[in-house]
């Protein structure tokens, strides 16, 4: 089995409205990827259909299960954060591991306790004394102790306070992920996890404009800091984006699209690796207005 | 079917509703202890040895001056047959819980969203509806018979000890009597037919609780009231036009009696030929066997079981369901 998500012409519509709009992609084993796009874009509806939460239309293909007949199989080995701070008001930290560890064959108590003790949470508190931070630790703690194949993260740090954001990262990626896993990130803080993603997919109104690793993206778009005198030369090579920072035009170019290479653009002025939010701007163009 | 897994699903309705299940029965049946038995110890104290006792509607005469030994005998019979109905008020206060329980059950884990979090657990939709049937048909039941039976106990002990002290002892011939130990056994022996006659309400309550976006209550009692309203409404009408009344409404009655009435310990007795005679407690007391054989007489009809198989139905709808709602 190659591909851990397998979707074509994956559509799901609410009434009139088209939420996902037939759309294919292949998420294989062993990447980190990052779902980005505006809010209603289809992220989290493409997310909920992988993960058996809603039916739809189309064929998907989740580690081989089919999410609408065979969830029940398919939770054995994924595991996600549909949203934070969700946790029922009633449940002490100390039943939750124990309910967990019990009916989890991939739970690792210990692994828990552990990330439980770097918090203020105490085994007794109930989450309706905790504040929404500590809500989400004990969430993120106890899914981080299961060793799911398949993890699907949905805004899983909203509410969290930076040191802890980092730190769920870094643990995430140290701790978490290995070659045989696989997890799936939508988050509006893309800064701070492009550091860890292997792949990128940008969703837009229902379909998918963008998908391509990291590396690929790296040799694809090119950001140039363009000197004064070349302003219209660069504009000739036509940027998918420009804006201006400290009376610098900095452009953003395609080499796919447009057939300029690396070279071309050095002439112009400084080039880099533009971040993968200023490549979310200039893509999602319009999508606001 | 996973028990380790059944077993912690039962253990989490448990821990949620902790609060109706056990500690709102457990405050009743000491509210019972204490009042019914001071009443008794007072009563004793102030006013003596009466002329007769009356335990549960029962009449035994008796004697100012030296009780015999027949009276007494009869006293610890009906004390130990009937005792348990001191622990009546617990058995409508799990009507209530089960009622609120089920129509919650389904629909708060929804309200506060925290269903994305049990569905993010291998534990299938199928087991944790399943999980809170037997929740409300089994282990509330349980909690109730094994509270009631403690706190009908420590009142039949205080009144022994409170007669005793007025010089009547009868605890010797009631801790003798066989209806002691049985009556317990028997309301566990009537746990099954609780099942079969709870399972078309507990299904109707928890499908609307999976169903319903907002107040499942009213969906719950006002959706069979609205038809039972519309089939008065029809039968009315034809009764003017034909002259003939349909005589739809006493269906439609039992329809709305099964729904709603389903979860009332004893239902059954009210769907056939009334309570057996021999339970109308006589002059020896009642008569416990016959309240468990009459019960499980009420299982020969077909309808008990057409009826449990409809609500059995429900749980299905309820489980397909939580299976496909979207939960935004």
């Amino acid at each position: 089995m190659s591909s851990v998500i397998s979707a074509k012409g994956l559509t799901k519509r609410y009434g009139k409205r088209t939420a996902v709009d037939g759309i294919d992609f292949d998420i294989p084993a062993g990447r980190i990827v990052g779902l980005i796009g505006p809010n209603g874009s289809g992220k989290t509806t493409t997310l909920k259909a992988a993960l058996g939460l809603i039916p739809f239309e189309g064929a998907l293909s989740v580690l081989g299960f089919d999410p609408r007949t065979q969830r029940d199989d398919l939770m054995q080995d994924v595991c996600f954060i549909a949203d934070v701070a969700i946790l029922p008001r009633w449940l002490r930290v100390k039943d939750a591991i124990d309910f967990v560890a019990s009916v989890h064959p991939r739970f690792n108590r210990e692994k828990a306790e552990r990330y439980i003790a770097a918090t203020s949470l105490k085994p007794s508190m109930k989450v309706k004394e905790m504040s929404k931070g500590m809500i989400v630790q004990l969430h993120l703690a106890l899914v981080m102790a299961i060793d799911a194949r398949l993890l699907v993260l949905d805004e899983p740090t909203l509410g969290l306070d930076i040191i802890y954001r980092k730190q769920f990262y870094q643990n995430l990626l140290e701790d978490y992920f290995d070659e045989h896993k696989t997890i799936v990130i939508t988050t509006h803080q893309v800064e701070e996890v492009e550091h860890i993603l292997t792949d990128l997919m940008f969703i837009r109104e229902g379909r998918i404009v963008l998908a391509a690793s990291m590396e690929e993206i790296g040799e694809r778009y090119i950001e140039v800091m363009v000197s004064h005198d070349k302003v219209s030369a660069a504009n000739a090579l036509q940027p998918i984006d420009r804006r201006t920072v400290f009376g610098k035009s900095v452009m953003l170019f395609d080499a796919a699209a447009h057939g300029v290479s690396r070279q071309q653009l050095a002439a112009l002025g400084e080039t880099r690796n533009p971040s993968v939010a200023d490549l979310f701007v200039a893509t999602m163009k319009g999508s606001y207005a | 079917m996973n028990t380790v897994t059944m077993k912690w699903l039962l253990r989490r309705e448990f821990w949620e509703y902790k609060g109706s299940m056990f500690w709102a029965p457990l405050a009743v049946a000491a509210l019972l202890v204490v009042s019914i038995g001071a009443t008794v110890v007072y009563g004793l104290s102030m006013h003596h040895i009466p002329t007769h006792v009356t335990v549960n509607g029962q009449t035994i005469d008796g004697y100012t001056v030296g009780i015999t030994l027949e009276a007494k005998s009869r006293i610890a019979q009906v004390a130990s047959s009937v005792y348990l109905a001191a622990s009546l008020p617990l058995f409508g206060l799990l009507t209530a819980v089960v009622f609120s329980y089920c129509l919650g059950a389904l629909h708060d884990e929804r309200r506060d969203r925290s269903i994305l979090f049990w569905k993010s657990l291998p534990v299938s939709d199928g087991m944790t509806v399943l999980s809170k049937a037997v929740t409300a048909m089994l282990v509330a039941p349980l909690i109730t018979i094994v509270l009631g039976t403690c706190a009908s106990l420590l009142l039949l002990l205080i009144g022994c000890v409170a007669l005793a002290a007025n010089g009547i002892n009868v605890l010797g011939p009631v801790l003798g009597s066989p209806d002691l130990y049985l009556s317990p056994l028997c309301l566990l022996a009537l746990l099954p037919v609780y099942v079969v006659w709870a399972l078309p309400a507990v299904g109707w309550l928890l499908l609307v609780s999976s169903w319903a976006r907002a107040k499942p209550l009213v969906w719950a009692v006002g959706a069979p009231l609205v038809g039972l309203l519309l089939v008065k409404w029809i039968s009315v009408a034809a009764a003017n036009v034909s002259g003939e009344p349909l005589g739809l409404m006493p269906y439609a009655q039992d329809v709305v009696a099964r729904l709603l009435g389903g979860i009332v310990p004893g239902i059954w007795f009210t769907f056939h030929d009334g309570l057996p005679h021999a339970l109308r407690p006589g002059p020896d007391g009642a008569d416990v066997g016959s309240l468990v054989s009459g019960s499980y007489a009420t299982l020969a009809h077909a309808d008990a079981w057409l009826w449990a198989l409809a609500g059995a139905a429900m749980l299905y709808g309820a489980m397909r369901l939580r299976r496909f709602r979207d939960e935004g």
